[in-house]
């Protein structure tokens, strides 16, 4: 596994290269506005690529502002300020279809209806193509089914999205994610609520994605640990508008993790790799 | 997931049913007509005046088709409302649209005087357009109360208690018309609140049943971003719709097509909200390609079956539509809920 993640990671570096962006953040200021005069600011003047080939994992403390970013980036909450350029094209003046087809999301909100099949879910990845009616193609149906082997997911296909377990739910959303067939997906605590094992064959999952079929990835997590192993780069989003993004080793070397979580008697260690609790700051 | 075997069976099912109860309300009434009568009537162009065909022409077939034209329409809107909003409590009378409609009603009638025209049975052209405009219109107001607060709050569970509140806010402002206005008028609206498929002529029960197969036609456009809805907001979003035009959409004709039909009808307690239930559990899917034909063929019979119980005492007064549909529809809302829990735990 440490060389499927060593690969990933020099792939990033190359097609950095080449540099072909996908997606460019332009003095992007975050937040919410809840009148004209009164606007809460989460993140100001973001400057900052995705090219292809990369896995980004966003790490930050709770309530910094990770979801929203991810909302704003693909059109949800509006931007205060800045824009957002999908291979050039401005967020703006996209319409959702547009929005669709470039990202793909994968998002915390529960899904408690109780008839859909996991076929169902994944189908709506098909949704952005073709006309508002009409049935799925046998494209479609060919798509929908590549992305559930892709995940492990075939299996139970016909079940009800309900019954699944939490792990499954997420590999059949990412199965719609894939379906969708677009250049980026982005994911919103993808790892929460799922065992350890479970965990690593999720990341394993988005790391294939990247390396074997050109996906980038961001995605948002509270596993610093597992993100440390996995992303070829980090977004670290803190609060009070700090926001530092760079390479996931000189990132722990220059003690920016520790930094950014600030805890009271928590620390980073740089060279396990994990929080331990230091007495000494209590 | 039904097979798809089974789901066939059930849809060339359906029409056979609804063929059967259209005949069956056609043939039973005050009015002994026997059956070969009934037929004899529909399928040939003499005998004008008989009192068969005096019967079935002017009284039976508008009251089955406009209960049939009802029952589509309103199960449609219930649907819609409880994708739309993402709750399976959602339904004409829970958002209080249906109360809405008895309030524009209501002003028309206790205020305006129209009831002359209700209660002498031969409803002018003019009063009849007047009541139905009144209906929509008050339906339409709490609509848009109803966008508004969905736009503000975003929470589906909060909308509906809104909605709910709504409901009964209107209902005592109409509770309070009730009491300052005179006997007459009175009596011609809670008439029209006790619902009946008999207040139309032919013209009128075909031409709902023309324009509700229209907009059973247009809803069937938006299967994917009905489906999509379902994921909830930001998922059908992610999907590539503009959901507040959708849901705008979808609240706008199902709005319509509770105005219309409490129009015509007075409200019809409990299709609307049952019917979509009954097509979930049989069908065992939420796929709306299949549900929206489900909703209307189910909701199409279901009316024509409480149109006949309602018919059953066999005295020149049947009994009040409204409370058949509540007697027969509740049961089968709680059968449902159950069943699903009982589902889900296991």
């Amino acid at each position: 596994m440490l060389n499927i993640i060593s690969t990933a990671k020099s792939q990033a570096k190359k097609s950095i290269d080449s540099s072909n962006v996908l997606l460019k953040l332009e003095k992007l200021t975050t937040g919410y506005k809840s009148s004209q005069s009164n606007q809460s600011q989460l993140h100001s003047n973001l400057n900052c690529n995705i090219v292809e080939g990369e896995l980004i994992a966003m790490l930050g403390p709770n309530g910094a502002g990770k979801s929203t970013l991810i909302k704003t980036l693909t059109g949800m909450v509006p931007a205060l300020h800045g824009d957002v350029r999908y291979n050039g094209k401005n967020l703006r003046h996209m319409s959702n279809k547009e929005v669709a087809r470039e990202v793909a999301l994968v998002l915390t909100d529960k899904i408690d209806d109780r008839y859909l099949t996991a076929f169902d879910i994944v189908g709506t990845g098909r949704y952005p193509y073709g006309s508002f009616m009409g049935r799925l193609t046998k494209t479609d149906k060919e798509i929908i089914n590549n992305a559930l082997l892709l995940v492990d997911a075939d299996e139970f296909q016909k079940r009800f999205f309900y019954s699944l377990s939490d792990g499954e739910k997420q590999k059949v959303l990412l199965a719609r994610a894939i379906a969708q067939d677009t250049p980026l997906i982005f994911l919103d605590e993808p790892t929460a609520f799922i065992d350890s094992p479970g965990k690593v064959v999720i990341m394993n999952i988005l790391s294939n994605l990247v390396l074997k079929h050109k996906k980038s990835i961001l995605l948002t997590t509270h596993d610093t640990e597992l993100a440390l192993n996995y992303a070829t780069k980090l977004w670290l989003l803190g609060k009070g508008s700090f926001f530092t993004q760079g390479n996931p080793d000189e990132l722990v070397k220059s003690g920016m993790i520790n930094k950014l979580f600030d805890r009271k008697g928590v620390v980073f260690n740089a060279a396990t790799r994990k929080f331990e609790s230091n007495p000494d700051m209590l | 997931m039904t097979s798809k075997k089974n789901t066939t069976i059930i849809f060339t099912l359906l029409p056979v049913i609804i063929v059967v109860l259209f005949l069956v309300n056609l043939w039973y009434g005050s009015v002994n007509i026997g059956w070969l009568d009934v037929l004899n009537t529909l399928f040939s162009n003499e005998g004008v005046k008989s009192a068969p065909n005096i019967i079935i022409f002017q009284y039976r077939l508008p009251q089955a088709i406009t209960a049939i034209s009802v029952g589509m329409g309103l199960s449609i809107a219930g649907l819609l409302l409880q994708t739309t909003f993402n709750n399976p409590l959602a339904g004409p009378s829970v958002l209080g649209i249906s109360a809405g409609a008895s309030l524009g009603v209501a002003l028309l009638v206790l205020l305006g005087g129209v009831a002359g025209l209700q209660i002498s049975g031969t409803i002018a052209l003019l009063g009849d357009m007047a009541i139905v405009i009144a209906a929509f219109g008050g339906a339409l107001a709490v609509l848009l109360i109803i966008i508004f607060v969905s736009g503000k709050v975003g929470n589906a569970v909060t909308v509906l208690i809104i909605g709910i509140m709504i409901g009964y806010l209107v209902s005592a402002i109409v509770g309070t018309m009730q009491f300052f206005s005179n006997s007459e008028d009175l009596h011609a609206f809670i008439l029209w609140g006790l619902g009946s498929f008999s207040k139309t002529s032919i013209f009128q029960s075909v031409s709902i049943f023309l324009v509700t197969i229209v907009f059973f036609a247009a809803i069937m456009i938006f299967v994917k971003p009905l489906n999509a809805l379902l994921l909830g907001h930001q998922y059908a979003v992610s999907s590539g719709f503009n959901v507040k035009v959708m849901q705008t959409i979808f609240i706008l004709i199902s709005g319509f097509l509770i105005a219309l039909g409490t129009a015509f009808t007075g409200p019809i307690a409990f299709i609307g909200l049952a019917v979509p239930h009954i097509a979930r559990s049989i069908f065992k899917t939420s796929n709306h390609a299949v549900l929206v034909p489900a909703v209307v063929l189910i909701g199409a019979a279901l009316a024509l079956g409480c149109n006949f119980i309602s018919k059953l005492p066999g005295y020149d007064a049947s009994l009040p539509i409204n409370a058949v549909t509540s007697i027969v529809g509740a049961p089968i809302v709680i059968w449902v809920i159950i069943k699903g829990r009982r589902m889900s735990n296991a």
